[in-house]
């Protein structure tokens, strides 16, 4: 009688394989940079050449104007304030457009120095686009009950009409 | 008297056999979004801070400036001149006519240096331009 012969089990070991794995995910883990590019946006105005450019003239009621020297003091429409005061100054006045139409919206006008400090601009830049978003985060709360951001796109269509965010860059003066 | 150890018949185990399946799950999730990085930065820069920042959400338009504490300037994979930026960013518009231009720009540069190169940047047409911050905590 012929006895069958027993086959030793082939098996490949995978207990290691787990180990192979997090040597790998750690790997990748260190290696990745989830870089999220945030900023502060803005859309820079067309090129007009000097000599082709117009001046209009705005309701001084419509417009603030926020000046920032080289030592960073911060001018608004002529009152001297600290760049921390810039959102509480222009925050009602852009509460105050909010019924009229698209013509008579605020405009908030920024210009500096060429000595100013990036930073201060940056700092001052920030105040006014914070600003306008609590207004739009507050008029979007009352209508809707809602933050801006959690609304659909049509209601921030809405809102949008209804504060839109004029950040207008003065054009820079010829330097001597 | 004689107390009985109460322990269940079952076998206490955790069964790892799937722990692998797992882990292959998280790498191919952590390699599937690793960038490794394409540009190499040769400016030195420490981006200013602010609140009111927001995301972009299409990074394949994005077109980087960097500007470095001694004020070079860096586009792509090279410094260039302050006067090669409207060139390089006028054929930059014209590959992808919605470029949004993100200035990492030091916080300590001069605004005049930082209004120059949106002057370029208006005369390029690249008009959405994006202020690179970090978030102020």
């Amino acid at each position: 009688m012929l006895k069958k012969k027993k086959i030793p089990e082939a098996a490949i070991p995978t207990s290691s394989m787990a180990d192979i794995a997090f040597l790998l995910l750690l790997f990748f883990l260190v290696a990745t940079v989830i870089d999220v590019d945030t900023g502060l946006g803005l859309t820079l105005p067309e090129y007009v050449p000097p000599e082709e450019m117009v001046t209009v003239k705005v309701d001084p009621d419509r417009m603030a104007s926020v000046l920032i020297n080289e030592n960073g003091d911060v001018l608004i429409d002529g009152d001297f304030v600290s760049i921390l005061q810039i959102k509480n100054t222009i925050k009602p006045r852009i509460e105050k457009k909010i019924g009229l139409p698209s013509n008579k919206k605020m405009i908030v006008s920024l210009k500096t120095d060429r000595k100013t400090v990036y930073k201060q601009y940056i700092a001052a830049l920030d105040q006014i686009k914070l600003a306008f978003f609590e207004v739009r985060d507050e008029l979007s709360n009352s209508r809707f009950g809602k933050k801006f951001i959690d609304l659909n796109a049509e209601q921030q269509e809405v809102i949008k009409e209804e504060v839109p965010i004029i950040i207008s860059l003065a054009e820079p003066e010829v330097v001597k | 008297m004689h107390f009985e150890k109460r322990r269940a018949s079952t076998k206490q185990e955790i069964p790892t056999s799937s722990m692998p399946d797992i882990v292959f799950m998280l790498l191919l999730f952590f390699m599937v979004t690793t960038t490794l990085r394409e540009v190499e930065v040769y400016v030195d820069y420490k981006l200013p801070e602010a609140q009111a920042i927001e995301k972009i959400e299409n990074k394949r338009l994005i077109s980087y400036i960097w500007v470095g504490r001694d004020k070079r300037i860096q586009i792509n994979d090279s410094i260039v001149q302050f006067d090669e930026i409207e060139k390089i960013m006028y054929s930059k518009r014209q590959a992808l006519p919605n470029v949004i231009v993100s200035l990492r720009i030091d916080q300590g540069i001069d605004m005049g240096l930082v209004t120059d190169i949106q002057q370029a940047l208006r005369k390029a047409y690249c008009l959405r331009i994006n202020y690179s911050a970090t978030l102020r905590i």
